[in-house]
């Protein structure tokens, strides 16, 4: 294929991603040093109160010729990186007592997300191992059904996941009631230990179908030849797992925690629906939150941007491994 | 080999507990849902309660849920054939292009893969209402298939792969063009791979949920967003029109999964297996 064509056939893609993707994150990377206010005038106002007119201070914001409020932008530097980060800013010397600094709201937002993301991974590769090694042994007429069934936590809609395990561990919920049967009382949304197990619980029950089906039919293609070998060499069970079929997905779990630690970085919905971010936040959700609660987009786009910075941080072992299969593929 | 009945016990159970585990969640969601909120949630729990559809029929109809639904509706088949329609000519000429720009073009989309969806929000609340777009259909629309590019170029790509070049440069010999050659040689052997991509471009957009939250206002709401103000629900109708929103939400998804389990299967094996 030609130069030519390759450019008109990718153009429509390239140029939504350019739009829409690329754009926005060069204007995250501006916005992220600056500070707007609306341009407030005071004005005198005539109100009337039940003890008669008075003459009333009041701010509007100026408008310009369309009506529009108009912000007054200001270069602040890495002032919201610092106010993120949780460093002082503001003058250095100060004979008031030394104001104390904000909360690293950040690195508590990146402390959780990591402990997600790597606590996660092992429950999720070994259960799906477990499972993708319990299917082969069943007999076909119940594989099909067992799978399609397994996909459910992989399908369906993230928030309605995590509002079903809320309500299921809810006070007065299913599983406190059958726990108190044994002596246990927990309220599960009410500590930080609880609310934290129930976001990493939903995190492994969600990321477990798509570890057993990669798993699965990786396992499909283990040599027959190598593991009959071993049975006559006297090897058990458990040194044929080991010795040949274990080595023979090592690509595959590589392959899934790259994944796997991709998509635990972007963990949200069971962050805002378990906790409303009350005990733990994650990356995302801090984002979020910021944009929307308190309402201001320059904070939120400085928090984007140490975002960003992380996953690029982590996506570096597989970019290094999809560029030496790319380019060893041809 | 002999058989071992006690590990076939073991592995047998071991996988009706996962099945439980697995359908728990929205099995019991499902059962609550279709009672009173003091038999929903009672102490004891109760595992019979007295039937009743007011859960749904507050929320179908005195909420206007359907209006959830048509917006759900809109923007997923909207966004399901606009990534497919750029996404399949991209992912074509990545499939036939040999220079090293195709290839930079996939990396650069593999970063673009992994970027936290909350990054870019910032930007599209400051630039939407600049050019005053925000709370449309069309900006939420073009901003999923955006999103969606990525993974669609990526998954496309390797079953364009697949498609024998021959085929195509046949065409070529004949005398078309490349988008002849692509439109009548290539589109007619294409749609096992194009139905698998649309499917998990179909899911992306159903369930997307910070996006859809944050870019609109509560009547262009997807359904997902739209139950999201029973997260902090403080009254009890609320809640259990959550629960009923749920359920509402999952059934069209299970009916994906009973139509299309080969296709999902297939389709999330693919990138895996082959490399």
């Amino acid at each position: 294929m030609k130069l030519k064509h390759f450019l008109q056939f990718v153009a429509p893609s390239v140029t939504l991603m350019l739009l829409l993707m690329a754009a926005p994150l060069v204007f995250t990377l501006y916005l992220s040093t600056q500070n707007c206010v609306l341009d407030l005038e005071t004005v005198t106002e005539l109100q009337s109160t039940p003890f008669g007119t008075q003459d009333v201070l009041t701010q509007r914001a100026r408008t310009d010729a369309r009506g529009n409020a108009i912000q007054l932008c200001d270069y602040v530097g890495l002032d919201y990186y610092k106010k993120v980060l949780g460093i002082a800013t503001g003058p250095s010397v100060s004979l008031a007592k030394p104001v104390a600094a904000p909360p690293n709201e950040f690195a508590a937002a990146l402390k959780f997300t990591l402990i997600y993301t790597f606590t996660t991974l092992p429950f999720v590769l070994g259960i799906g191992l477990l499972l993708a090694l319990g299917v082969n042994q069943i007999t076909a007429r119940l594989k099909g059904a067992f799978i399609a069934a397994s996909l459910l936590p992989f399908i369906i809609t993230p928030v309605v996941a995590a509002l079903s395990i809320k309500w299921l561990f809810r006070d007065n919920g299913l599983v406190p009631y059958l726990l108190s049967n044994v002596g246990i009382q927990v309220f599960w949304m009410a500590e930080a230990w609880s609310a934290r197990l129930l976001i990493i619980v939903y995190g492994v029950w969600h990321s477990v179908p798509f570890a057993f089906i990669v798993l699965y039919a990786g396992l499909q293609s283990v040599p027959q030849d190598s593991l009959e070998a071993a049975t006559i060499d006297g090897a058990s069970r458990w040194q044929r797992l080991r010795f040949v079929t274990l080595p023979h997905l090592a690509p595959l779990i590589v392959f899934l925690s790259l994944i796997h630690v991709m998509d635990a970085y972007r963990v949200f919905e069971p962050i805002i629906v378990l906790t409303q971010g009350a005990f733990t936040m994650s990356v995302q959700y801090l984002t979020y939150f910021i944009l929307l609660q308190e309402n201001n987009p320059y904070k939120a786009s400085a928090a984007a941007v140490l975002t960003l910075i992380g996953i690029l941080i982590l996506l570096i072992p597989l970019l290094i491994k999809t560029y030496r299969e790319q380019r060893g593929g041809r | 080999m002999k058989k071992n009945i006690t590990l076939q016990t073991v592995v047998y159970a071991g996988l009706a507990l996962w099945l439980i585990l697995a359908s728990l969640p929205i099995v019991w969601t499902a059962v609550i849902s279709f009672r009173q909120y003091i038999d929903a949630f009672s102490s004891p729990v109760k595992f019979w309660a007295p039937f009743t559809f007011e859960n749904y029929e507050r929320l179908w109809i005195d909420r206007a849920f359907y209006r959830n639904f048509l917006n759900t509706a809109l923007i997923t088949v909207c966004t399901v054939t606009i990534s497919l329609t750029v996404g399949c000519l991209a992912g074509y000429a990545l499939s036939r292009y040999r220079g090293s720009l195709g290839f930079w073009l996939l990396m650069v989309a593999l970063v673009f893969r992994a970027i936290p969806h909350s990054s870019l929000l910032p930007s599209f609340f400051t630039l939407f209402d600049a050019i005053g777009i925000r709370n449309t259909y069309l900006s939420l629309i073009l901003v999923l298939v955006a999103i969606n590019q990525p993974f669609t170029i990526w998954m496309l790509r390797s079953f364009f792969v697949n498609i024998p070049s021959e085929l195509d440069e046949a065409a070529l010999v004949d005398g078309c063009s490349r988008f002849q050659a692509f439109r009548r040689v290539i589109i007619p052997v294409m749609w096992p791979g194009v139905v698998t991509t649309g499917l998990f471009s179909f899911l992306l957009a159903y369930n997307d949920f910070l996006l859809s939250s944050a870019l609109t206002s509560t009547e262009k709401m997807t359904m997902p967003a739209a139950i999201a103000n029973s997260i902090s629900a403080e009254s009890e109708a609320l809640l259990m029109q959550g629960v009923a929103g749920a359920v509402s939400i999952t059934i069209p998804l299970i009916i994906l999964i009973v139509l299309f389990q080969k296709q999902i299967v297939g389709g999330l094996t693919q990138g895996a297996v082959k490399g």
